[in-house]
């Protein structure tokens, strides 16, 4: 309970840091951007006229649009992927695992690999799927394969293992926080009620996870849409999504087309997070 | 004989090296309440548990209406449980949850609206149907727990200190109530408590557990008036409990150290150590002088319960007596005033 009242000086000082923190960091930033990406005139000055041909551009362009399409499936895979195998993941360690030091070997065997960048963790796929990789040598030395399969990299076969193997967590952690808020007794008393084990997870603990499960799809819509990184080590130069894009104009000094692209990823995350939120409202949760 | 509702069999569960239930046998008759009554960690939660199917127990049987259940899950047996914080759904409204058990039991959506009204009106929770069990106060979600567990009309409802977690003021009614559905329903309840006011006032059968087994079962009198063993005679309330060395005394009677009474059961070994028990009301200040047993007293304090009068004596050796008078009467010693106090040799309990 917080003794400082909601709403009063003192309580909008105590924000203050943090306040001003963001608004340099990321409300300023992000007017800055959009404010580029209607930048018109040849040149790049902040005495462009303003313009809407940046977005007209892009908008007219198939190929482009193409690409809007492209990273939305890929993000929407992702969230199917990673929301079943997270789920699963969170509640075996939570209701399945009874060894509390198994438990805590597993979560910290699952953690651990995000102390590094995710640049690393992207590179260091490409060893794995490669077609002399260690996935095709165990595939042959199996015998489960002829020869090396090379659809693992450079492909969007391959972007999308890796990318399953960084965002699962990312949807596994909120559920696993909203199982453990289940009292156990909640699941026997359904039992008590004649309701079987699917029955119990499905009308009781399901339910009462939703919120993490929403929050996890968020986690993970966001993460996939400004993936570059895992896109452009293993899909090597062949695959592009809007969030490399960014970077392409980038590279190219084609700042105004590059704040376009990224103003349209804004909105697309934006939108996706409204839609989470009318499902749950995040914001209630922990209250 | 009338078929039992259940019937417990040598029922044993173990965690580890720790032995939670031993050798637990019971029969309960068709409608009886009974009370499972013990300190914490007496395995009377782990014994309800096991009949509820939530536990599986190491060895023994159980039996519900005569079916051995043993190993079946708990949406194979015919039980309810009602939980010590009710284990409402929080994402259920009322209406939901009352009508969750006979939903799982696929019944016919029609006759669930019927019968879920039917049920929260008796309960008086008509008004809540549409509700969420956060917004209920304590009262109410016991009742809704209740409801919900009732619907089914079960063989036997199983509560785990179902008003443990109610207010103080609100037990007695909420006790007065359980009884009359109890009654009314037919359902046999077992009850699971540590407050042996509640287990006395509401149990047919009372069964006092401690370190896993059973000490004594019978009716709330045979319990209070002839409490089998030196721990069931401490632990419920009104009990003076002496030891001594044992001697027989011919005639019946036999002695545990200087006081005489019947001999009871089978009779320990001559000079082996044992105990009895005298209730504090069958005490008496000034005895006549044909009572065998008296003993010096000094009063440290008298404690007033409105229909009792409690004396807290030190005799002779130390050990603290309880003396209990009818509160109406006046009171016969003040606080530090040395007396005698004696009891009939019939009124004393041998224990085993």
């Amino acid at each position: 309970m917080s003794t400082i009242p909601l709403r009063s000086p003192r309580a909008y000082l105590l924000a203050l840091p943090a306040a001003a923190w963001m608004l340099t960091a990321v409300v300023a930033p992000t007017l800055l951007i959009l404010w580029v990406s209607f930048w018109g005139g040849r040149a790049f000055s902040t005495a462009s006229p303003l313009t809407t041909q940046n977005y007209e551009r892009f908008l007219s362009n198939a190929t482009y649009l193409q690409l809007v399409l492209d990273s939305l499936k890929q993000a929407a895979l992702l969230m199917l992927l990673c929301g079943v195998l997270g789920y699963c993941i969170a509640y075996f360690l939570s209701m399945k695992l009874r060894n509390p030091r198994w438990r805590t070997a597993l979560l910290l065997a699952f953690i651990i690999p995000f102390w590094t960048s995710a640049l690393i963790r992207a590179i260091a796929w490409v060893p794995f799927l490669g077609v002399n990789g260690v996935i095709n040598q165990a595939l042959l030395w199996l015998g489960l394969a002829d020869q090396p399969v090379e659809v693992f990299l450079y492909s969007r076969t391959g972007i999308s293992m890796a990318q399953l193997s960084l965002y699962t967590l990312m949807a596994s952690g909120p559920v696993m926080y909203m199982l453990a808020q289940i009292p156990p007794a909640l699941r026997e008393a359904a039992m008590t009620l004649k309701a079987p084990p699917l029955v119990v997870f499905w009308r009781v603990v399901f339910p009462l996870t939703l919120p993490g499960v929403v929050i996890g799809q968020v986690l993970v819509f966001l993460n996939v849409m400004a993936d570059f990184a895992t896109v452009a080590t293993i899909g090597g130069n062949k695959i592009a999504l809007l969030a490399n894009l960014v970077l392409n104009f980038y590279e190219g000094s084609q700042i105004r087309a590059a704040a376009v692209v990224a103003v349209l990823l804004m909105l697309c995350m934006l939108a996706g997070v409204a839609a989470a939120l009318r499902v749950v409202d995040i914001r209630r949760l922990g209250a | 004989m009338a078929q039992l509702d259940l019937e417990i069999r040598s029922l044993r569960k173990r965690y580890g090296g720790f032995t939670a239930v031993d050798d637990v046998s019971l029969q309960v008759g068709q409608g009886q309440f009974v009370c499972l009554l013990g300190p914490s960690g007496c395995g009377k939660t782990t014994t309800l548990r096991c009949i509820a199917g939530l536990e599986e127990p190491d060895d023994g049987e159980i039996l519900i209406g005569g079916r051995q259940v043993t190993h079946d899950p708990p949406w194979q047996r015919d039980i309810a449980m009602m939980f010590q914080d009710f284990a409402l759904f929080p994402h259920m409204s009322i209406a939901r949850q009352v009508g969750f058990g006979l939903e799982m039991l696929k019944r016919p959506k029609a006759e669930i609206r019927k019968r879920v009204a039917e049920v929260l009106a008796a309960f008086e929770i008509g008004g809540l149907a549409e509700r969420r069990p956060a917004s209920l106060s304590g009262g109410q979600r016991q009742r809704v727990a209740l409801a919900r567990a009732m619907i089914t009309e079960p063989r036997i409802l199983l509560l785990d200190e179902p008003i443990g977690a109610l207010d103080y003021s609100l037990r007695e009614t909420v006790m007065l109530e359980l009884k009359q559905v109890q009654r009314r329903s037919g359902i046999s309840f077992i009850w699971v408590t540590h407050d042996q006011n509640e287990a006395f006032s509401l149990g047919d059968l009372v069964v006092v557990m401690n370190h896993a087994r059973i000490e004594q079962q019978g009716t709330p009198q045979e319990i209070l008036q002839r409490p089998r063993t030196p721990f069931v005679a401490g632990f419920v309330q009104g009990n003076n409990v002496f030891r001594g060395r044992y001697t027989a005394a011919g005639a019946g009677h036999a002695r545990v150290g200087a006081y005489l009474l019947p001999a009871g059961g089978p009779p320990p070994a001559e000079g082996a150590e044992a105990s009895f028990s005298i209730r504090a009301e069958l005490l008496r200040f000034n005895p006549p002088a044909d009572w065998p047993n008296r003993l010096a007293a000094r009063c440290l304090t008298v404690e007033y319960f409105g229909s009792i009068r409690r004396y807290i004596l030190q005799g002779p050796d130390g050990a603290l007596l309880k003396l209990d008078q009818f509160g109406a009467e006046p009171a016969t010693i003040g606080v530090g005033e040395e007396t005698v106090l004696g009891w009939r040799a019939a009124d004393a309990v041998l224990h085993a």
